[in-house]
């Protein structure tokens, strides 16, 4: 018997063992990032790499002052809340309707659209955006991210509204509710935290997403993602600035995602797996 | 109520269901149906350098087919597709298993896991760019430290596509194991119990039990991985363009270059359609196989 329990806690040991290798190689990258970002401009491109020094703020003044940054991130969140509203404007209604009458292809049209590489849309978007003048307009890149937006809150909140229960409804109904009244009323409260599920991961995939802000916005509306280049372009040994400006741009992204950690996974699989 | 107010009642129903759905809809038309038709139908144009338009036929398809660079684009993204899958599915299926036997997972740990693929792709090109340095970056000292030969990484042709891979697997590979953890932990565990019974070892009931049954949100898992890595961009664009010479230009980043740096509008239609009927084509093709394994 003594001997079951000890090699039960050798593999306990042995679980940890590669637990805390697991948790090191995917936070070192990471914390490299905000360290750099800390480190004195002499320091950041020092050889060998120093662990210890005194941190400093300079980085970050510099990519204050040697580029828009918070102007950048004015538009990021112009650009990322918009698309967020919008997504939630239209999905949170479509995911209703598509609950309640089991009749799917509204959901998964946009889900296709989803699946195809954003080039394919860029093309026409830009000769049509192009031919009325909206290219480096907020409108333009809100409403290429609500193309992001919509099949997230959808599919984050299609579950949800399954799981009410049919009699709910049949109640309200009863009552004279009409559907619409059912909806705002009657639902929505009821899946009010996957409405803040679907609207978290909403904003941090407009927030995060790259390539359509790279064509359609100018240098006034310029994402922060979009003008990632210009960081790395205004020095290539300015690394100090450049981990400052990598860091600040996870930052919001990271704190929101860690908000809802637990109800994320179910989310990110858009309703393939129940986790 | 008599039945033809009952009809009523329904058709009024179904009319306020439309309404409900109809902003998405219309959306989704005007945002992707149309323009995908308008990219079609772009695909049979040619643009010349006044920019005047003319009907080209299947001149941009035939000219797909004769172009060195689409075939190089299409090597790259199989190559980095298939690197990437395989060792985002190993590592996330021993991260599941790291992580499902771990029993209690504080907060804080989840969030520390979820952290890389929350950031944005770009961001992690930025660290990578910083760490893998040919000549400063902190990773070839720890190679050097280990007695090891430093690489060129990101700039080197050959290392390229790997390095690429590997960036994008420490992104995504805890995304991975937390859909298999899943998975995991919604398998009976009556089945865990009577192949104990039956003293098999940990090894047996891994490879005999456990791994079929899991197979199909490990499928699930490649399919959604499948979607990105079909259509890899952000870190490639942001750390290389392409580069060094032609050595990472994926399809994607060929189509977009066309499309946006020559401004081969016609062409850059061709090549995205070839492209999103790959994409799609491994989703129905993964999606047979997910049939297949299920149980």
């Amino acid at each position: 018997m003594t001997d079951a329990a000890n090699t039960d806690r050798w593999i306990r040991r042995l679980n940890l063992v590669q637990l805390v290798l697991a948790g090191a190689i995917i936070m070192a990258p990471t914390v490299w990032m905000v360290l750099s970002s800390f480190k004195p401009s002499f320091e950041v491109t020092a050889y060998p790499p120093t662990l210890v020094f005194t941190p400093t703020l300079e980085n970050y003044v510099e990519l204050t002052r040697t580029t828009p940054f918070l102007s950048y991130a004015l538009n990021s969140l112009i650009v990322t809340v918009g698309s967020t509203a919008l997504g939630l404007m239209f999905g949170i209604p479509a995911a209703f309707a598509v609950s309640w009458t089991r009749i799917s292809w509204p959901a998964i049209l946009t889900l296709a659209a989803r699946m195809a590489p954003g080039t394919l849309f860029l093309l026409p978007w830009y000769v049509m955006f192009r031919q009325v003048g909206m290219i480096g307009s907020y409108t333009a890149l809100i409403l290429s991210h609500a193309v992001i937006t919509l099949p997230i809150v959808i599919w984050v909140l299609l579950p949800s509204f399954d799981g009410i229960p049919r009699s709910v409804f049949e109640a309200a109904q009863v009552d004279g509710c009409s559907v619409t009244r059912i909806l705002w009323r009657i639902a929505l409260p009821l899946v009010a935290s996957g409405v803040a599920v679907s609207a978290i991961l909403a904003f941090v995939f407009s927030w995060n997403y790259f390539l359509f802000a790279l064509v359609l916005s100018n240098g006034d509306t310029k994402t922060l993602i979009a003008a990632a280049f210009n960081f790395i372009g205004e020095g290539s040994t300015q690394w100090g600035a450049l981990m400052a400006a990598a860091t600040l741009i996870a930052l919001p992204p990271l704190v929101l995602a860690a908000l809802v950690q637990r109800w994320l996974v179910s989310g990110l699989t858009l309703g393939a797996v129940k986790g | 109520m008599s039945d033809t107010a009952a009809t009523l009642t329904q058709d009024r129903q179904k009319l306020e269901m439309a309404a409900l759905s109809a902003p998405a809809v219309v959306f989704t038309v005007a945002m992707i149906a149309f323009p995908v038709v308008y990219t079609i139908w772009l695909g049979f144009q040619t643009f010349s350098s006044t920019g005047k338009q003319s009907f080209a036929g299947l001149a941009n398809y035939s000219k797909l087919i004769s172009d060195v660079e689409f075939w190089h684009g299409l090597w790259i993204t199989i190559a980095l597709f298939v690197l990437s899958l395989a060792l985002q599915l190993v590592f996330g299926v021993w991260l599941a298993l790291v992580l499902f036997h771990a029993k209690r997972l504080p907060g804080i740990v989840r969030s520390l896991f979820i952290s890389p693929f929350m950031m944005p792709p770009v961001v992690a090109g930025m660290m990578w760019l910083v760490i893998l340095d040919p000549s400063l970056g902190a990773a070839n000292y720890i190679l050097q430290s280990f007695g090891l030969p430093p690489s060129d990484w990101l700039a080197s042709p050959t290392w390229v596509i790997p390095t690429v891979a590997l960036i994008d697997s420490w992104q995504w590979t805890p995304y991975v194991a937390l859909i298999v953890l899943g998975g995991l932990q919604s398998l009976p565990p009556s089945v865990y119990e009577a192949a104990q019974i039956d003293g098999a070892s940990p090894f047996k009931t891994f490879h005999r039990i456990t791994l079929p049954l899991l197979l199909p949100t490990i499928v699930t898992a490649a399919i959604l991985r499948s979607v990105d890595l079909l259509r890899f961009f952000d870190i490639i664009y942001i750390t290389t363009q392409g580069g060094p010479g032609n050595a990472s230009n994926t399809l994607n980043i060929y189509g977009f270059r066309v499309g946006f740096e020559f401004f081969n509008i016609g062409y850059a239609s061709a090549l995205m359609l070839t492209l999103t009927a790959i994409v799609f084509g491994a989703v129905l093709a993964f999606n047979r196989l997910r049939g297949a394994v299920a149980w």
